[in-house]
């Protein structure tokens, strides 16, 4: 201690003669600050805004694929948090917690601020010219563009500067999506994503569809589910059956939780059929005879679960009718997984449901704008290419397949291949890293674009079969950035390198999706004699344009000649275990990873944060000896990865689960590092019919590392007791408890 | 003996403290004591020539006429810089005075004017203005430059403002816990809220 100093013990008895004095002469003026703060008022202000009191403006969210429409609520010129647009069929005035996070995707501190050539931050006018130029002599074959799920004007420009460049190398990449579902469905109902009514049916069978967490449209059917569960609703309360190897926030909800072995899931479908078939509904020849093999005893045996239980089913969906019976990722990321989702489409067929509960939705009318969906064959096409060196100029956007593709398929070292790889990005995300030019974007809430949803919700109605709808995204504030643009800002500039007659009148995205509204404002809703002006404000305040669309019907029959059910793949006696990539309701595909909300938001059902873990069934870490909290290694053919153990009864005992969004190597600070990334270490094995990556068809083994941690999670050490209170409920231990016998 | 004497310096410090507490437990109308310092702005807005009587030169102009939100926010509000130009474009007398050559330099960069904030409550304090003016301004009537005058002090005889009062919490309670007629026409009285949280959330 310096010799000036006072003395810490002469301080601390003066404090304590007088302490409370001295704490309460802290409460005066000491901490009015006068004159330090600047008040900023407003040059002009529209009336309607008041500071301190919140505006709140419509547009759409573009956190995930569903398209919600949502209220950005605005304060002093700043964007403070979402709601749901209470006009939206889609969401109906709500959210999700990922959504609710994008406030953070628009303020977090790890965007991209300025244009990066070679990791060098440059103009824009650099930038741009390096397109140019690296596009010189370069045939239009040789440029590919990759993107995301995409719709509205923004795919259009897209559209227009492939057009101009003579490319047509366009891969729609989506880490996660209902890709084999679509082709399924496509062939079982005509269509590929038609509307599910959870709201009418009397019983929902979902096979492995957690459309309460991540399918599809989760708000959507969030909200159908509270109607399919309220004991006032004509068709009474519905009942809830989940069929899945690993238990997902949907499976939690349900009456009743089947934990089938992996991969045989259109097999139980077939084996219901054929139960229903015993029990006198009537069914077709061709369905009888292929479903004849199948009887519950059988398929018992190949599902594990037993056929007491096949049976009962088949009488819960005979007796409850209208029933709804989906197909999910559980059951489509096998080899055989779209024959599993014709299967289970089957059963609508069989139960009559095509048409009550399976509707037709109809389509947007413009087909440029109509959303082009992501899968991940496409990708296998991209790589293909990249690897035998046919493109030179990449283009990416809204896609991350150096995060999420499998690393046995060398995706990052085929790319680095392409002279000259671009990438629109909001983060320096894996791509991000890997190209050589970085155009920095718009958070989605400083920015233009129109969104048209895959899957079309109606509001109630009669004409609900041509419902189709558009809805607007706007700038919900300013720019946080001076430096950073919009994606159809960008594409517009580069267009006018091209064509600059033909777009010259447009100073930016803004005047171009102005003017494209304007000049079709009788086909969006409006009259030829409505005021430019008013016509727009309006449509902008509003948020959502219902479109007159395309009706589409759903085909009332099936016919059994296109289901050819290959039994599922075995295990592997050196990877005796299935790995099953989870998809949790709020990191999904990983896009988000870097929004702290989604990280410190507890998983539903293990409740851990901030990391990502391996859930094993009680039984199966018993015999491995495996406690929670051991660091396991999950090793597969192609590669391996280290995480926390979870044992968790909700799981198939052949299987282990990992969330998937992980383990970033960049994008920013909330998501780096974080967990492990277990897209890397899955096998190269595809789905048979749509070359979709079989998610779900990589086996594993789990060792010991000898490491162990405290598992950061909600629930507590004992699973949901809290300490020192009474436990509510008979608790039973966890390796005591079999979920596939319970309820 | 240096030891006594930190001991010493220490003791005195906290009485001195102690003192000023006791001394702002009791509250008072304005003293020099509860002056806020002179705060330098921008523009040195004379609000006795807008707000002030007419016998004094003034135009006798509602506060809430320029701090417009007062009654319906949070926050009185400065109001925008297109606010002071509808007036000041057709007052040519004044035009060429350099305050207002200052305001016009303001409008025609479209820039804000940076004012300092001279009733600066710490982040967590929530004071709502509309409560307060809707209370005493329009169910009981008072006069405006009474009720702003409550924590503001006599404005209409500033030039820029200037803090009169303490806004302590002390302060505040103080009124708080006096009782107040509810309305004009009432004799019922009730007092402020003494929840933490309607100040503090
Ligand atoms: S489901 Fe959630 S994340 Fe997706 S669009 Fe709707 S609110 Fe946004």
């Amino acid at each position: 201690m310096k010799e000036n100093d006072f003395n810490r013990r002469d301080f601390l008895k003066v404090l304590g003669w007088g302490g409370t004095a001295v704490a309460l002469s802290g409460c005066g003026n000491t901490s009015i600050q006068d004159g330090q703060e600047i008040v900023t008022s407003y040059v002009t202000l529209p009336s309607y805004v008041i500071p301190s009191i919140a505006n709140y403006f419509n547009s759409t969210c573009a956190q995930c694929d569903a398209g919600c429409n949502i209220m950005g609520r605005v304060r002093e010129g700043r964007v403070l948090k979402a709601e749901g647009n209470p006009n939206s069929p889609i969401n109906r005035g709500k959210m999700c917690g990922l959504g609710q996070s994008g406030v953070q995707a628009h303020y977090n501190p790890d965007r991209i601020r300025q244009p990066l050539l070679k990791g060098q931050a440059v103009t824009w006018e650099a930038a741009l010219g390096a397109i140019n130029d690296k596009l010189n002599g370069v045939k239009g074959e040789q440029v590919a563009f990759l993107t995301g799920g995409m719709s509205g004007h923004v795919q259009a420009l897209f559209g227009n500067y492939m057009d101009a460049l003579g490319s047509k190398n366009h891969f729609s990449y989506e880490a996660i999506s209902p890709a084999v579902l679509r082709v399924a469905n496509k062939k079982a109902y005509g269509m590929a994503m038609p509307r599910y009514r959870i709201d009418k049916a009397r019983v929902v069978v979902s096979f492995g569809a957690d459309f309460l967490g991540a399918w599809v449209s989760p708000v959507n059917f969030a909200q159908q589910y509270a109607q399919f569960r309220k004991g006032t609703r004509p068709e009474g309360r519905g009942v809830l059956v989940q069929v899945e190897p690993k238990m997902t926030l949907t499976g939690a909800n349900a009456d009743s939780w089947i934990g089938i072995r992996p991969g045989t899931e259109g097999m139980l479908a077939l084996g219901v059929i054929n139960a229903l078939g015993s029990a006198g509904i009537k069914l077709p020849a061709d369905i009888a005879a292929a479903v004849k093999d199948y009887t519950p005893e059988r398929v018992g045996v190949n599902t594990g679960v037993p056929f007491e239980r096949i049976n009962k089913l088949a009488t819960l969906l005979k007796e409850r009718s209208p029933s709804l019976v989906l197909a999910g990722d559980a059951a489509e990321g096998y080899v055989n997984g779209s024959q599993n989702a014709l299967a289970i489409a089957m059963l609508n067929h069989v139960l009559g449901n095509v048409g009550k509960t399976v509707e037709a939705a109809a389509s947007v009318p413009f087909p440029q704008i109509a959303p082009t969906v992501g899968s991940r064959s496409s990708l296998n096409k991209l790589n293909d290419g990249l690897a035998a060196g046919k493109y030179k100029v990449v283009f990416s956007y809204g896609a991350n397949p150096v995060f999420s593709a499998p690393a046995a398929m060398k995706f990052k070292d085929n790319f680095v291949k392409a002279d000259f790889k671009v990438a629109f990005a909001q983060y320096l995300d894996e791509t991000a890293q890997a190209a050589d030019l970085v155009l920095p974007l718009d958070s989605a809430m400083e920015d233009w674009g129109t969104v048209v949803p895959e899957y079309m919700a109606a509001p109630e109605g009669s004409d609900a079969d041509t419902y189709a709808q558009m809805s607007f995204r706007q700038p919900l504030m300013q720019k946080l950035y001076p430096d950073t643009r919009g994606v159809g800002d960008i594409l517009l500039a580069l267009l006018k390198q091209r064509k600059a007659d033909e777009y010259k009148d447009f100073e930016d995205f803004y005047s171009y999706l102005h003017n494209a509204v304007l000049k079709n404002k009788v086909a969006l809703g409006g009259k030829t004699t409505d005021d430019d002006d008013i016509f727009w404000d309006e449509t902008l305040s509003k948020g959502i344009v219902p479109l007159k669309g395309v009706a589409g019907s759903v085909s009332a029959k099936m016919s059994a000649a296109d289901l050819k059910l290959s039994p599922a793949t075995g295990t592997d006696t050196n990877y005796p275990l299935r790995l099953i990539p989870a998809v949790s309701a709020s990191m999904r595909d990983g896009r988000n990873a870097n929004e702290p909300w989604l990280q410190e938001s507890p998983d539903p059902l293990t409740t851990v944060v901030w990391d990502s873990w391996v859930e094993i069934h009680p039984k199966t870490a018993a015999k491995l000896g495996i406690a929670e909290g051991d660091i396991v290694e999950v090793a597969s053919k192609s590669g391996s990865i280290k995480s926390q153990a979870y044992l968790f009864p909700g799981i198939h005992p052949d299987a282990v689960s990992v969330p998937v969004g992980y383990g970033h190597e960049g994008m920013g600070r909330y998501a780096k590092g974080v967990g492990a990334n277990v897209f890397s270490i899955l096998d190269p094995v595809f789905e048979q019919e749509t070359g979709e990556l079989a998610l779900n068809e990589t086996n594993v083994k789990i060792s010991k590392t000898g490491q162990r941690v405290i598992i950061v999670k909600e629930e507590g050490p004992l699973g949901g007791s809290q300490d020192g209170r009474p436990k509510i409920a008979v608790q039973v231990q966890a390796d005591k408890v079999d979920l596939s016998k319970e309820v | 003996m240096q030891h006594i004497l930190r001991l010493f310096i220490l003791l005195v410090g906290l009485f001195a403290g102690v003192g000023s507490y006791a001394a702002d437990a009791a509250p008072k109308l304005t003293t020099p004591d509860d002056l806020g310092p002179q705060i330098e702005q921008p523009i040195e807005f004379p609000h006795f020539r807008h707000a002030g009587d007419a016998k004094d030169g003034g135009m006798q102009i509602n506060c809430m006429y320029c701090h417009t939100y007062a009654r319906r926010s949070m926050v009185a509000g400065i109001p925008p810089v297109q606010k002071c130009i509808g007036c000041h474009q057709s007052i040519e007398s004044v035009r060429d005075k350099p305050r207002i050559k200052k305001l016009f330099e303001y409008w025609e960069a479209k820039k804000p004017i940076p004012w300092k904030k001279v009733h600066d409550l710490p982040d967590f304090v929530r004071f709502n203005h509309e409560r307060h003016i809707q209370r005493f301004y329009f169910q009981q009537d008072r006069p405006y430059q009474e009720v702003c005058g409550y924590c503001h002090g006599d404005v209409k005889k500033m030039t820029v403002a200037r803090r009169q009062k303490p806004l302590t919490m002390g302060w505040c309670a103080s009124c708080h816990m006096k009782d107040h007629p509810i309305s004009a026409h009432s004799t019922k009285t009730g007092h402020g809220p003494n929840d933490c949280f309607t100040c503090h959330k």
